[in-house]
């Protein structure tokens, strides 16, 4: 009789234990909700009452109307330039913090410092852009008072642009975050060896940083785009429910009772996020980068 | 006329009060193996980087081919830097990094040229087979390789290597050596090794260089170094030698061992008495030898092989070290913690000396 079989069941049991907490948890609280919309989703909705005989009837609907496909457009494009906002303002800000910093210090000094606006609670920070944004906001009357301006610019607030302009500063930090983080970890002397076979700093940039700094971005990406498809509160308050977003609709939907037309929309929101997970993780192999 | 490869003129450099390189004045020839030698913090690196352009020295100019570089940036002195850890570009293949320097920077070559000019170097430092290989499917040693092949494609007319095998297992060490030594003498061009092992600085160089706090104490051949230490701290840096302090005057030099006569010794900045470790002999207590003797007592001993290291303490934790080759016979027997005389021929002992002109 060897030991090692013996050893070898007593290290699978070990992982058993070690990873059923974790399956029950996501069993009960994903799987098993996720499943339970999908098959909601099927249900007879009538005006007062909800019964499970299974039918198309919602799925119709959704597609049939323009107010629910126009939602996720709408999701859909301000995703795409949410994403690009964020990247734009967020990879500079990521390159100076991780790498042109030189302090470790200092570093962390400035990320916690991108940090800082969630010490308040996410309402304030998206109703604290109606005051900066509105016609009578800080930004017209300083405008108004340079001169700049003669009438005050209304398209600042409760618009798409308002939307965009607070869902960029919400969740900038996302991407700033995890590009920082790979930027941080390159090792200088890479770069400096780059230099001295006579790399340009443009060349370096796309041909050593940039390639590096992926993963980085590809998780930022993520980031964003899981919770700027999942959001409705930020569109609520800053569109006048001018925006309408997937995230919008089930809030109103489930407001009023309506389960199945919810679930559906929750159903399509699951599927496009699935999409776009799939589609980044593409990009980079993680599990090798980081 | 300048024949010189490189020239360092008085070359200074601080970092707030610390001074890391003090006055640095230095002349290379043209295919050159020169080693830099000195403990951590002697400014070795420094003065590396000073030369490749990745530091700006505060005084003191720098002459690369007849050329005053001192305000070159780096990448337009035509110097190349081979780092400690490499900094191999880790997303690109061998053949990539190597490549790297023709392909993004002014050669002017075509892809294809670029290809066979890599393919060459990669050849010539033993690599062939690896081309298409990603940077972590490689060992230490290949990577090394890569990392010279990557600055040797450049033509470089002076390669700067930063501890280049301090990264390395002994083994791999000793089989990178004598390819170093070889891939130089194959291409002609001038190497500069910065090595904190005293056994790599003498085995390697054709000239060494020791540096001590950011000063160049001494400049010489490696048997001339390794015989004539220009100073203590020299002596102490080739971990050669057992060290006794005392005081020099009237040409006797009286230290823990009592009083010697000195035929000659070297102007020092202290008082040092130096006897090599092969220049050591224990013999019993009752023994009575003609020359210096010091009362110590047998720690342990050490076999390398071609020799035997023995150790002894000589009281208040002062080790002395005593060699004996194994060609020279079998080595004598000691009993830990027994009482042995160590002495030594009084004529091969090197000695430093405040009073000596």
């Amino acid at each position: 009789m060897s030991a090692t079989p013996t050893i070898q069941k007593r290290q699978s049991n070990t992982t058993r234990w070690l990873l059923a907490p974790g399956i029950i948890w996501m069993c009960l609280f994903l799987v098993l909700p996720i499943l339970m919309i999908v098959y909601v989703s099927f249900w007879t909705q009538t005006t007062f009452n909800i019964s499970s005989d299974p039918t198309l009837a919602s799925w119709k609907q959704f597609f049939a109307s323009d107010t629910y496909t126009g939602a996720l457009w709408t999701t859909v494009r301000i995703w795409l330039i949410v994403l690009a906002t964020t990247f734009i303002v967020g990879y500079p800000t990521a390159l100076f913090v991780g790498l042109f910093v030189k302090s470790k210090t200092l570093s962390t000094v400035l990320l916690v410092v991108c940090v800082i606006p969630f010490w308040t609670s996410f309402l304030i920070r998206v109703l604290a852009w109606r005051p900066m944004l509105g016609k009578e906001g800080a930004i017209n009357i300083v405008l108004l008072k340079l001169g700049i301006i003669q009438q005050p610019i209304e398209v600042l607030l409760f618009t798409e642009l308002s939307v965009i302009i607070g869902m960029t500063q919400i969740y900038c930090v996302f991407m700033v975050g995890p590009i920082a983080f790979m930027l941080s970890r390159i090792d200088r002397n890479i770069i400096e060896a780059a230099r001295d076979l006579g790399a340009g700093f443009g060349r370096i940039f796309w041909k050593i940083i940039f390639p590096l700094s992926l993963p980085g971005v590809v998780v930022g990406a993520i980031f964003v785009s899981v919770m700027v498809l999942g959001e409705f509160a930020t569109s609520g308050a800053l569109s006048g429910r001018k925006v309408n977003l997937l995230g919008n609709i089930i809030v109103t939907q489930v407001g009023s009772l309506k389960w199945a037309m919810a679930s559906v929309v929750g159903v399509c929101l699951t599927v496009v996020m699935g999409i776009v997970i799939a589609g980044f993780l593409r990009i980079v192999d993680l599990k090798r980068e980081l | 006329m300048d024949t010189a490869v490189f020239r360092l003129d008085g070359v200074t450099k601080r970092y707030g009060d610390l001074v890391a390189l003090d006055n640095a004045t230095l002349e290379a020839g043209a295919n050159e193996y020169i080693s830099f030698l000195g403990p951590s913090g002697s400014g070795k690196t420094t003065l590396l980087r000073v030369i490749a352009g990745f530091e700006a020295p505060e005084a003191g100019r720098v002459h690369f081919q007849g050329r005053d570089i001192t305000n070159v940036p780096a990448h337009e002195r035509g110097i190349g830097f081979v780092f400690q850890n490499f900094a191999l570009f880790p997303h690109l293949t061998v053949v990539q990094n190597v490549g790297f320097g023709l392909t993004h920077g002014k050669s002017g070559l075509t892809p294809a040229q670029v290809e066979q000019r890599a393919l060459e170097m990669i050849e010539l430092v033993g690599l062939s087979g690896m081309e298409g290989r990603g940077v972590d499917q490689i060992s230490g040693g290949q990577r090394q390789r890569v990392a010279l092949a990557r600055t040797l494609t450049m033509q470089p007319k002076l390669v700067l290597l930063d501890e280049p095998l301090g990264a390395l297992d002994a083994n791999l060490r000793g089989r990178m050596r004598n390819e170093l030594r070889a891939i130089r003498e194959r291409l002609g061009v001038t190497f500069v090794h910065v090595t904190g092992s005293e056994t790599e600085a003498l085995a390697m160089g054709d000239r060494v260089v020791v540096l001590d706090r950011g000063r160049i104490i001494q400049i010489g051949a490696p048997g001339q170094v390794y015989d004539h230490p220009a100073t203590p701290d020299v002596a102490h840096y080739l971990n050669r030698f057992n060290l006794f302090e005392g005081k020099l005057s009237g040409g006797q030099f009286t230290g823990p061992f009592g009083t010697v006569a000195v035929p000659s010794a070297v102007k020092g900045d202290r008082d040092v008495y130096a006897v090599r470790y092969d220049r050591m002999r224990a013999v019993a207590l009752d023994a009575a030898p003609t020359g210096p003797k010091i009362r110590a007592t047998f720690i342990a001993s050490e076999y390398l092989g071609s020799a035997v290291m023995n150790f002894f303490d000589a009281g208040d934790g002062h080790v002395i070290e005593m060699e004996h080759h194994l060609s020279l016979g079998a080595p004598q027997e000691f009993e830990p913690r027994q009482d042995y005389l160590l002495t030594w021929n009084p004529e091969q002992a090197i000695v430093f000396g405040r009073e000596v002109r």
